[in-house]
């Protein structure tokens, strides 16, 4: 149900260290912002998007990735036509686009191991202060993977129920049972893992 | 944070995933069809409160950052964070925790029912409308270079539509308020 959306792939990019792809996004964002000059981000934007169709997608994944952004990033393009010089439009729309592209590339070539590791060593320092634990953000996440299923499942089932009793399916008259029934598991969820001794509590 | 908080946490985040794939009903008189997704900040404050509703929403944003398609129309990846409306997302975990705070500070169980729709949706309002565009629409004028003002008008569409999902919320918060309460007071 939730695939991630890395690749599988034997390219560079798929070799590269993932701090590494992590930091050269962060720092082509700060040079990006800093050019404001067509030429340079018309480059930047034309190795990205060749970046990224390189990774082993077809035309048509790589497209249905990115497209919904780009949408919004050509609507507000000719939004800006009317307010602001031609030149202008053109560079924020290919900085914009050139960043979307990078990232999606560095999301297509991660896998989720990989960037949760990451996030284990972003989170050492707060770890340190006390104020989160990596090992619980660990498990929140696995919770949710794991929980996902059963509570759409459990959806249709509400859905299922409107059906039966000729009800329009509406938001409304779904989400408050959904998340009742969700949430009342929470004590049955936090004993089973208290039990297990996972948190060490 | 026990561990009943942590699972609440998670609970949450995933049914505001599993909301994703909900599919939007557009409505005639609103240009902007609406998500069930997008009334999960104002759910998430009214129903388990400012901290667990924040913390809750970072998870969703570490699961959109790790690559997880998990936000409405199988969106997701870095590439939405580095898009115009990332804002809008990096911004739904304060959002959250605002609406949660109105919501624990106006709303006590031996209230009125009224009492508690109204602090319900002056919750959902503030935080999920108010605090949401004051980080997204800055954030969406500075990326993409729209003058604010015009960004600032052009995100009046979707107000009306934003005003139908905090009744939405108001209505499902009191109703999980009267059958499990969660919400914790606040002097």
């Amino acid at each position: 149900m939730l695939t991630s959306l890395y690749v599988e792939g034997r390219s560079w990019f798929h070799r590269v260290p993932v701090r590494a792809k992590l930091v050269a996004l962060l720092l082509a964002s700060i040079a990006l912002f800093a050019t404001d000059s067509p030429l340079p981000l018309l480059a930047a934007f034309l190795l990205a998007g060749g970046l990224y169709l390189s990774l082993g997608l077809t035309l048509r994944q790589a497209f249905a990735r990115v497209g919904f952004v780009f949408f919004t990033i050509l609507v507000l393009a000719a939004v800006n036509l009317f307010l602001i010089p031609l030149p202008q439009v053109l560079a924020l729309a290919l900085r914009l686009t050139a960043l979307v592209l990078l990232a999606a590339a560095v999301t297509a070539t991660t896998t989720i191991g990989a960037f949760m590791d990451e996030v284990t060593v972003l989170l050492k320092p707060f770890e340190r202060l006390g104020l989160v634990r990596a090992a619980d953000v660990s498990l929140a996440l696995g919770l949710v993977l794991r929980f996902v299923p059963d509570i759409f499942a459990r959806y249709q089932a509400i859905s299922e129920a409107h059906r039966a009793r000729g009800l329009p399916v509406r938001p409304l008259t779904i989400i408050g049972p959904l998340i009742i029934l969700t949430l009342k598991d929470a004590d049955t969820i936090a004993a089973a893992i208290d039990a297990r001794g996972f948190r060490r509590q | 944070m026990n561990t009943r908080d942590l699972v609440l946490v998670a609970l949450f985040a995933a049914i505001v995933v599993v909301l994703g794939f909900i599919p939007p009903i557009t409505l005639g008189f609103i240009p902007v069809p609406i998500t069930a997704q997008s009334m999960g900040v104002m759910l998430a404050g009214c129903i388990i409160g400012a901290k667990r509703g924040a913390l809750s929403f970072l998870l969703v944003i570490l699961l959109v950052a790790i690559g997880l398609p998990v936000l409405s129309g199988g969106r997701g990846g870095l590439a939405v964070l580095a898009g115009p409306s990332g804002g809008f997302i990096l911004g739904w975990a304060i959002a959250a925790f605002a609406t949660g705070l109105i919501a624990e500070c106006f709303v006590r169980a031996q209230n009125s029912e009224g009492r508690q729709f109204a602090g319900f949706f002056l919750a959902s309002v503030i935080g999920g409308i108010v605090v949401l565009y004051a980080i997204g629409v800055p954030w969406l004028s500075a990326v993409t270079g729209t003058p604010l003002a015009a960004a600032a008008t052009g995100s009046l569409a979707f107000i009306p539509g934003d005003l139908m999902k905090a009744a939405i919320a108001t209505l499902a918060a009191r109703a999980v308020y009267a059958g499990y309460p969660l919400l914790p007071a606040r002097a």
